[in-house]
């Protein structure tokens, strides 16, 4: 094992021929077969229940459950307060994750470091476990009222949970990272002295920036955007534990109609629309970055 | 001109540093809560008690979620860590139509809603007689660690010299003897970070068990579920303090065998 080891450092030029069953099987689809357990898996415990919703949701192909969810108020407040949610979420991850990402992209290795980790504790501490964190936190006699009682600046404690802004601090923190890690990965590939062309013909250093550094990074904040917004629309513990009756997102409408009323046709409606969105959702940004591509490439030529 | 530099200096660290301490202080806080002597879960806890770790291992119902919890856990990465390495290792060499779409659906369990997954698996998964048993679980689970494990090793796979693979054959090595002593000692990096990852998505994962376990098997974080709801209790800090452990070894290792930069 360690005699492989220590040649792999010394690596030969690599070959034309793909691998080794190149060699072994006498047809070049010989060890397809190794995909067909993964594939088979998930045909059966992923995409077999997902087919099954669809199916449920139109009862003898009759779009009642569908009906309902559109022209009842319920619904149709729930859903324009999870879309509302999710861009105030999005909005709130972006504008923290830039100024971050530009640290971790042009800061030195140490401090690079312990931004990293910073990032990505909380990425692997259980999500439940951040949100009940922040229940202790957020409520009437957590920390952050007492502080701010404390200091004189408020007299009654500010209602924290049980409404939209406990709901959107929480699932801030948890999707900060889903910002963040993709507007690094541009922001490390972007080219140094392109800023430092732009302050030598003279530009100041927020005019290098509107028009140089940030069209550059515009494919980061798409990805960025792309990730939170999606991840947001399906939340489901952080909505139900932090907010309020008024707060419901799609995906507690979903588990309330398994879970209490029992109707599983409307449940499975209800979560079509959910998947719909979502693919909706990836569509759209999925054009933005194509767009993002160009500029950048404009950006560069200009 | 040096003087707005050096406040937009300052203004932008300070800001960072908040965000950092907003990412990494409430993850934390159920450590020191923990240790707290009063009976009522309070920040910042007075004195200094083990107590509530001792409640948690007296508990039965404690001690079996945790132990359903690890027998799930370890069971999906298994299965995710033989389906996705089998995967991984024909989508990183062979070329065929469709390659991308399949790329695509078997990695698409990490953009579907958890809560459709749960809802759909739910219903399907109560006609097969799976709903509140160990196998169903797992199954769920390892839907949700698949893409995980064939990202991280298809990321080691693609460091790999294909020249000593050749050189084994070469030398007279069947496929099998070839993978399990040249390819698989040069990719276990990527094996076990994905082995870990597997393990680490299933241990926190809440939203399918509440759907699907039962009372004999629901794991840890349905019964924190559970406690959430009902009354918050040192003790539930307690649990908490022993899954952010968990976490953090598993971070130290993955990030031990693949460097931050890479």
């Amino acid at each position: 094992m360690s005699e492989v080891a220590a040649h792999s450092r010394r690596p030969l030029p690599a070959p034309r021929t793909g691998g080794w069953w190149r060699h072994f099987g006498r047809r070049r689809g010989a060890y397809l077969w190794l995909l067909l357990p993964a594939v088979s898996f998930l045909a059966v415990f992923f995409v077999y229940p997902l087919v099954e919703i669809i199916l449920r949701s139109f009862p003898d192909s009759s779009l009642s459950f569908y009906q309902r969810i559109f022209t009842s108020t319920l619904y149709v407040r729930v859903i324009g307060e999870t879309f509302k949610t999710s861009a105030l979420v999005m909005v709130i991850c972006l504008l923290l994750a830039y100024p971050y990402a530009y640290a971790m992209a042009h800061a030195s290795r140490h401090v690079l470091v312990v931004l990293a980790i910073a990032l990505l504790l909380p990425f692997w501490v259980s999500l439940l476990l951040r949100t009940f964190s922040w229940l202790i936190l957020l409520q009437n006699t957590g920390l952050i009222n007492k502080a701010l009682m404390g200091l004189g600046l408020i007299d009654a404690p500010l209602p924290l949970i049980r409404n939209q802004t406990g709901v959107v601090i929480g699932m801030v923190h948890i999707l900060l990272p889903y910002a963040v890690l993709p507007l690094y990965a541009v922001m490390r590939k972007i080219d140094g002295r392109l800023m430092e062309a732009s302050s030598i013909c003279g530009a100041g250093w927020g005019r290098s920036f509107v028009r140089v550094y940030f069209p550059l990074s515009l494919p980061g904040v798409y990805a960025g955007a792309l990730l939170t917004f999606t991840l947001s629309l399906g939340f489901y513990i952080t909505p139900a534990l932090l907010g309020g009756p008024r707060d419901t997102m799609i995906a507690q409408l979903i588990a309330i109609q398994v879970s209490e009323q029992l109707n599983f046709g409307q449940a499975s409606a209800l979560a079509v629309v959910l998947l719909v969105f979502t693919a909706a959702a990836f569509g759209l940004f999925g054009l933005l970055l194509s767009f993002g591509a160009k500029a950048r490439r404009r950006a560069v030529v200009a | 001109m040096r003087m707005s530099s050096l406040v937009r200096k300052v203004v932008f660290w300070v800001f960072v540093s908040g965000v950092a301490f907003f990412l990494v202080a409430p993850t934390l806080i159920a450590v020191p809560i923990s240790f707290t002597t009063t009976a009522g879960i309070q920040f910042p806890p007075e004195g200094f008690t083990l107590k509530w770790y001792g409640a948690v291992f007296a508990s039965r119902d404690w001690r079996e979620a945790m132990l359903n919890s690890l027998i799930i856990a370890i069971a999906t990465s298994a299965l995710s860590l033989v389906l996705g390495t089998a995967a991984a290792l024909v989508l990183s060499r062979a070329k065929f139509r469709g390659k991308t779409i399949l790329l695509g659906l078997l990695l698409s369990p990490l953009v579907t809603p958890v809560i459709v997954l749960s809802v759909a698996m739910y219903m399907v998964f109560a006609r097969w007689g799976l709903s509140g048993s160990f196998a169903g679980l797992i199954a769920a689970h390892t839907v949700l660690a698949l893409p995980f494990v064939i990202v991280s090793v298809l990321a080691s796979l693609k460091t790999l010299n294909a020249n000593l693979e050749l050189a084994s054959a070469g030398l007279g090595a069947t496929p099998w003897f070839t993978f399990r002593r040249v390819t698989l000692p040069l990719i276990l990096p990527g094996v076990v970070s994905g082995g870990i990852f597997a393990f680490i998505t299933s241990w926190d994962e809440v939203v399918i068990a509440i759907f699907l376990a039962d009372v004999s098997t629901r794991t840890v974080p349905v019964m924190i579920w559970t406690q959430l709801r009902a009354m918050l209790d040192p003790a539930t800090a307690a649990v908490g303090a022993i899954l952010i452990a968990i976490s953090a070894v598993g971070m130290l290792i993955t990030y031990k065998l693949r460097p931050l930069n890479s």
